[in-house]
């Protein structure tokens, strides 16, 4: 009995978690798509992700979203410039991944002006976050 | 006890086994002191070395009052003619034996009891005012302290200075005596004519003398034994500083939480309002986190004076300078002039702002002394 309930525990716990995460990634891609973005593809999401920008402060270095998350989104990552560790970016490895708005949008905003020096369009939030989610 | 006779001798006990053993801890703690006098990353040791050394000659002023024949001060307090009167024979050649301390020997002795004294008297007030630490912490202010190093510094180096002429003495006088004087000091035995009263050898106090020096030593050091690579041992603790969750998370996401006590209020004041042009980064806090952050950032800022670092780098900031990056500041760049390049680019450290690669207690912002450690380079650069 007592297996049993932690077993249902567990699976509504875990249901829970993906919930959430969808919850807070969906609804970022309707509030997208209202804002003009069409349909998303986790296909482009990759392509942009590791898509290299030239590296403003250092001339023939480039940038992209790997460069502080590394490539093993589930591995931590590494800060490029201050070092600082990043906790794993995959949300099956890391549960708290994804699952705030205000946090994500933050860090998009952030993210795309460090990568791109520019902020990302809907269309480009929303394919990172289907490619990401995924992960 | 000077002996002219050389005919009829025999090997006599002149110096006791506490008396032996006091002179090596002395100079195992004198050594101690001097090597680890120039970094800060040996503090602690540099800090037992002394009180090794203040232990000892606590025990050695008890001692020269009651302690067997040669090892009481009254048995080589020498009035100054008998000083230049030794020193004349050296010179013509004709220096007499001493059983015990020869008069020059003893005035060095008795100087270097003194000067011991001072140095460790200073260091202790160095301890308090500057680190924060010992039986004076809390009664001596960082500008005292500070400026009492120097004295320090300057009494311990007369301190080695005399160690040096101690050194030449006994090896002129063994060879001038032929006999092996460093030696003697082992062995507590000189050679003395038939009859010459030798000393107790006091060998159970001796003994306890040495087993209180190593116990010390245990006690002291024992944190080193039973660390873990997840907990290093951090042998000073310092203040616990103000901590704010906001400012945590707000300031902590891209590199450690730089504590406010490591820059001026001003400097703070500009960061914040330059927010949107962080070092190349907009961070976009909302102003409800804008002011809860700088609220706290320039309460706490350097001008409190709550740790070493905050008060040297007010000390080496100019009263019209606002710095935003803690490692262009004077004083941090003074602090690490001496750490190699190959540090700085590892893999490991990456940038000069990540503390925390070397520093223990970086989080909590105390910056401590001797709770820092370079990274091994040797096991790093394992590129995923
Ligand atoms: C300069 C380093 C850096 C680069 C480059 C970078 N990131 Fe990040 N990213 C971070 C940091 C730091 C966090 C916050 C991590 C934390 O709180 O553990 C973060 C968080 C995120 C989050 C929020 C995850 C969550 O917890 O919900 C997303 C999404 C993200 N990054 C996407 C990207 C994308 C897309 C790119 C490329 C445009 C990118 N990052 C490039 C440093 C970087
Ligand atoms: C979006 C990422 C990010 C956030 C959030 C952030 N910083 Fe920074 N900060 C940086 C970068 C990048 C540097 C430059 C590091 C370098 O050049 O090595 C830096 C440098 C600094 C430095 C200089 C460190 C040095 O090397 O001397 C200070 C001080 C500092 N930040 C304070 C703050 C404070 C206070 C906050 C919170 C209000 C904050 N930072 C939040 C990215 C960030
Ligand atoms: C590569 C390793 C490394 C990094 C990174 C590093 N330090 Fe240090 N730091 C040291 C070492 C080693 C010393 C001791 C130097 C000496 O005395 O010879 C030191 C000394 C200091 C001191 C003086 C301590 C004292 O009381 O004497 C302060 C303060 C300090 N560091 C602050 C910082 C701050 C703040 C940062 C980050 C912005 C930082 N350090 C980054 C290695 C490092």
């Amino acid at each position: 009995m007592k297996k049993k309930l932690t077993l249902f525990a567990a699976v509504a716990l875990s249901l829970g978690a993906t919930a959430a995460s969808a919850g807070a990634v969906d609804e970022l891609l309707q509030q997208y798509q209202t804002q003009g973005a069409g349909d998303f593809s986790a296909e482009r999401g990759k392509q942009r992700w590791h898509e290299d920008h030239p590296d403003p402060e250092q001339p023939g270095k480039v940038r992209n979203c790997s460069s502080c998350h590394t490539n093993d989104f589930k591995a931590i990552g590494k800060h490029a410039k201050t070092g600082e560790e990043i906790d794993p970016l995959a949300p099956s490895v890391n549960k708290e991944r994804l699952t705030d708005k205000k946090f994500i949008e933050k860090w998009l905003k952030r993210n795309c002006k460090w990568v791109i020096d520019r902020e990302c369009t809907p269309q480009e939030k929303g394919d990172y976050l289907v490619f990401l989610r995924d992960q | 006890m000077k002996t002219t006779d050389n005919s009829d001798r025999s090997a006599i006990i002149v110096w006791d086994l506490p008396t032996r053993v006091f002179h090596w801890l002395l100079v195992v703690g004198f050594a101690l002191a001097l090597i680890t006098s120039d970094d800060s990353r040996y503090l602690y040791a540099h800090v037992y070395g002394g009180y090794l050394f203040a232990g000892l000659l606590a025990f050695r002023f008890i001692w020269g009052a009651v302690g067997s024949r040669y090892a009481k001060f009254r048995s080589f307090a020498y009035d100054w003619p008998s000083v230049t009167a030794y020193l004349k024979g050296l010179i013509n050649g004709q220096a007499s034996r001493y059983i015990g301390h020869n008069p020059a020997g003893s005035w060095a002795i008795f100087a270097m009891l003194l000067l011991g004294l001072l140095v460790v008297i200073t260091g202790l007030v160095v301890l308090g005012g500057e680190e924060r630490h010992g039986p004076l912490n809390g009664l001596i202010s960082f500008k005292v302290g500070k400026g009492t190093k120097e004295i320090h510094e300057l009494l311990a180096w007369s301190m080695f200075g005399l160690v040096v002429l101690h050194l030449c003495g006994v090896i002129l006088e063994s060879v001038f005596h032929k006999e092996n004087l460093i030696w003697a000091m082992i062995t507590g035995r000189k050679e003395a004519a038939a009859g010459t009263p030798g000393a107790a050898g006091h060998h159970l106090l001796g003994v306890t003398l040495l087993f209180v020096g190593a116990a010390s030593a245990l006690s002291y050091f024992h944190g080193y034994l039973v660390e873990t690579a997840d907990s290093p041992y951090r042998p000073f603790r310092g203040p616990q500083l103000p901590d704010n969750a906001v400012w945590r998370e707000a300031c902590g996401e891209c590199h450690l939480a730089y504590h406010p006590n490591l820059l001026p209020a001003r400097s703070w004041q500009l960061m914040m309002d330059e927010q949107a042009e962080h070092f190349g980064d907009d961070l976009g806090l909302d102003e409800e986190t804008v002011k809860e952050v700088t609220d706290f950032l320039v309460k706490n800022a350097a001008e409190a004076g709550m740790t070493e670092a905050a008060w040297e780098m007010m000390e080496s900031i100019g009263p019209d300078e606002k710095p935003l990056s803690i490692v262009e500041t004077k004083y941090w760049k003074h602090e690490h002039k001496e750490i190699s390049d190959a540090y700085w680019k590892s893999e490991k450290v990456r940038a000069k702002g990540n503390c925390a690669a070397c520093h223990l207690d970086a989080k909590e912002g105390t910056f401590e002394d001797s709770s820092m450690r370079l990274p091994d380079l040797s096991k790093s650069e394992r590129k995923p």
